[in-house]
């Protein structure tokens, strides 16, 4: 019998999308794993020290993220944070985990969020549309959980006009197409 | 409706859903509790024209639990504080 050897690869949740509506672009951050991180009770202490050592990143307060170049804490509940990071590997969970020590209690989020960047003159308008928070009030940095068209999303301000959109995996498609009606609404 | 969460500043209502009378945070011990005590727990609420508090799960948002007082004759809410902060300071561990 013929010997097969096959290597897979993990494909992108929207297939990578790229692409651009006037001077905007929406674009699949493929290349960041998502793990979050849940405080054990009276614990908030050891965690600070750990996030301050492993990555270099302080403990986010509500409604603000901390960044250290692509990688960013981002405070989801009053005892649980989402660390944001480049990591090629699906073995997100185990590289934070050896990090932490057991100051933390992690889940693997990578697979279960689509992350968009979405960028341009536009944004602000686009997203006013979509996103029940004034997110033009938002410091850079600046992150809140809410829904956008019925469906659970995270929205993190890195710049200006340029921000991260999280939504589930499993409506990824749905999401995309509500954030694109959104800029064509407002663009021509 | 806007609900001024004590951690995230004001949010509308969509993100929350409302489950009920602040009175179910002191549920009796079941194992100690006369039958009488546990019948008032499950059925028995006031049904107030005023003031009034309930419990708010802030489902679409960081998943935390609300006391939101507010009043049911002119809808204007008052006060807006975290569950657990409330059931600490009603004694219970958290």
């Amino acid at each position: 019998m013929a010997e097969l050897a096959f290597t897979l690869s993990a494909a992108p949740i929207l297939g990578g999308v790229n692409q651009s509506i006037g001077e905007n672009r929406i674009v699949e951050r493929d290349d960041l794993a998502l793990v979050s991180i849940a405080t054990p009770i009276d614990g908030e202490a050891s965690l600070t020290a750990s996030l301050e050592t492993g990555w270099g990143l302080a403990l986010p307060d509500p409604t603000v993220s901390t960044p250290r170049g692509e990688t960013r804490a981002v405070r989801t509940a009053p005892d649980q944070l989402l660390l944001i990071f480049q990591h090629g590997t699906p073995n997100a969970d185990a590289t934070v985990k050896s990090k932490l020590g057991g100051t933390g209690y992690t889940t693997d989020q990578t697979d279960a969020w689509v992350i968009l960047e979405v960028s341009g003159p536009k944004t602000l308008d686009a997203l006013e549309r979509l996103c029940p928070l004034d997110v033009s009030h938002f410091p850079d940095g600046g992150a809140g959980r809410t829904v956008m068209e019925h469906m659970g999303a995270m929205v993190i301000r890195l710049g200006a006009d340029r921000f991260l959109l999280l939504s589930a995996s499993s409506s990824a498609r749905s999401f995309l197409h509500a954030v694109e009606t959104s800029y064509r609404y407002v663009t021509d | 409706m806007i609900i001024d969460h004590p951690l995230l500043g004001p949010r509308d209502a969509a993100e929350f859903v409302v489950k009920g009378d602040a009175s179910l945070i002191g549920r009796p011990d079941g194992m100690t509790a006369s039958p009488e005590d546990m019948h008032d727990y499950m059925y028995l609420r006031d049904n107030t024209a005023g003031e009034h508090r309930e419990l708010w799960y802030h489902e679409q948002g960081d998943r935390s639990w609300l006391v939101v007082t507010r009043n049911t004759l002119t809808h204007e809410v008052t006060k807006v504080e975290l569950a657990r902060d409330v059931a600490r300071a009603q004694g219970r561990s958290r």
